[in-house]
């Protein structure tokens, strides 16, 4: 290292110290990425030693049957389309419902707002649960019959939705007032001022949120197997487990393919903020 | 010369609070109209009365041979007030240009969202006049990759793209760096130059003396002192014209 200060050398003092700096900062936030790579390797290590049978100093690990497991995983796997299939139109179903909702909540329309809240307070009243078996078993007695799917898809996404109204709701309230003024003093409609200006700006700031929910409810979604009829990873996981009393090993399996499951789906979260974050620029 | 706009006995409550009192003033076509005088006076509330941003609690605005009264409801008036708005361009404080469209898309959505106008004609007439604003080279980056000054220049752009009758500024360089508020004002004189009907809420003494037809000079809700800037500034005859003239010129030092 040199010392500019005490020789006075014509040495580019500020860079080089702002370099200097700047890479001890680099080298601090490396190790540090590094250290909790290695941490996350020594846990998982962890975990799979308590799974590996193996005695250690006389504790015996828990030993599992790998035969059940090669022989049901592929068929566990086959849930994971289902699983995100009904994820997927759950949210689609669920981004809707929520955008009207939020709308209601901003309008001046004494039934519209009625409405608006009396559906959120509803939904966000009762278990998530008890809707899915409401809309599968319930209205059967009133002559109406849903297929698993399209009641599981209806619960996820009612319920969902009432929650989801929050994120549009703080999108519209991104929005300056300044943004609606310029829209209204060039002559546009309330209609095309929504549409032109605050729900383009509102559904980026939407976008984020919706990715999490979407994460979310590839979890809640394990629900629906409760219908017996939507053949999802956690519906695969719970017939095979019961069925040759392995249900250790097949609910190991279902949690290993969730796990897998956010965390692509988080990476793939991830990257979009950042493109999105980097449009605000 | 008929006037262009003309402010019928305007009164508008916020609440209890009377912040305009029966202000009546007229504009002549191709005339500059600076509005003067301190915060609270209710200056901004008028210039946003003219387009019905703010609506008026009693009284009329007329732009143009349209006349819209305060108080009336329903589709006809709606109607009234969306053909008043078409009469006239404004630009704000905040600039208030779309984040989400770049600056060519800023200037042509009125054009082609309100008007229908065809789009290739409006960008046509956009580009004309972010030319004359001297933006044509930006008009592909998007808003925040300008400075306050440009942000400006764009918005007045788009004003004038919806070809309006007359331009209302709400203090147009107020959320300037000192630095930037030449470049704004000095578009601003060459719409006063090309005939554009201009009122304008302003700080800037020195714009107000130079590109003014008329000075007004409002304080607590009402219009307190009208006249030609120099007769204005060589020579205010209300106490609080006085003050604020005064406040500005040491102000300024």
């Amino acid at each position: 290292m040199r010392s500019d200060s005490t020789t006075g050398q014509v040495t580019e003092p500020a860079l080089s110290q702002a370099e200097l700096l700047f890479e001890a900062q680099q080298r601090q936030s490396r190790s540090f990425r590094r250290n909790v790579g290695l941490s996350w390797g020594i846990l998982l290590l962890i975990l799979l030693y308590l799974f590996s049978g193996q005695n250690f100093l006389g504790i015996k690990t828990i030993d599992l049957d790998f035969e059940f497991v090669r022989d049901n995983i592929g068929f566990i796997a086959g849930g994971i389309p289902q699983t995100l299939w009904v994820s997927f139109l759950s949210i689609v179903l669920a981004t809707i419902l929520a955008l009207l909702a939020a709308l209601g909540r901003l309008s001046t329309i004494p039934p519209l707002y009625a409405l608006s809240t009396f559906y959120v307070s509803l939904i966000r009243g009762t278990p998530l649960y008890l809707q899915i078996f409401f809309f599968f078993l319930a209205l059967p007695q009133l002559g109406i019959v849903l297929s698993g799917l399209f009641a599981g898809v209806l619960a996820l996404g009612l319920n969902y939705g009432a929650y989801m109204s929050e994120i549009f709701r703080a999108g519209l309230a991104s929005v300056g007032k300044g943004q609606r003024e310029a829209a209204i003093a060039l002559g546009m409609t309330p209609w095309q001022t929504m549409k032109r200006v605050v729900l383009p700006q509102a559904l980026r700031f939407a976008i984020p949120p919706i990715g999490n929910d979407f994460i979310a409810m590839t979890k809640d979604s394990a629900l629906v197997s409760a219908t017996g009829f939507v053949h999802e990873v956690m519906w695969r996981a719970t017939r095979v487990g019961r069925a040759q009393f392995h249900n250790l090993e097949a609910l190991i399996i279902a949690a290993l393919f969730y796990w897998m499951m956010t965390i692509i789906l988080s990476y793939v979260q991830g990257i979009i903020e950042t493109r999105l974050a980097r449009g605000d620029r | 010369m008929a006037p262009i706009v003309k402010i019928s006995n305007l009164d508008k409550y916020f609440g209890r609070l009377h912040v305009l009192k029966q202000v009546s003033t007229e504009v002549a076509p191709r005339e500059v109209v600076c509005i003067i005088g301190r915060s609270g006076s209710g200056k901004s509330t008028l210039l946003r009365c003219i387009n019905f941003l703010e609506e008026p609690s009693f009284g009329a605005i007329e732009v143009d041979g349209l006349k819209v009264e305060a108080g009336g409801k329903g589709k006809e008036q709606r109607q009234l007030i969306h053909e008043l708005r078409l009469r006239t361009g404004m630009v704000f404080q905040e600039f208030n240009l779309f984040p989400h469209m770049s600056v060519l898309e800023n200037v042509i959505e009125g054009p082609v969202t309100v008007k229908g106008m065809d789009r290739a004609k409006a960008m046509e007439l956009a580009e004309q006049n972010l030319d004359s604003v001297g933006l044509l080279f930006k008009k592909d980056e998007y808003p925040n990759r300008l400075s306050g000054g440009q942000k400006q220049r764009v918005a007045i752009a788009r004003a004038l793209t919806m070809e309006p009758k007359v331009m209302l500024f709400d203090e147009p360089t107020s959320a300037l760096d000192p630095e930037l508020i030449g470049e704004v004002l000095n578009v601003m004189k060459k719409v006063a130059r090309d005939g554009m009907t201009m009122l304008v809420v302003t700080h800037e003494m020195g714009f107000a003396r130079e590109v003014a037809d008329r000075v007004l000079v409002m304080a607590e809700g009402e219009i307190v002192e009208e006249a030609k800037p120099d007769t204005l500034f060589s020579n205010p005859k209300d106490a609080r014209t006085k003050a604020l003239i005064d406040r500005y010129r040491t102000g300024s030092n």
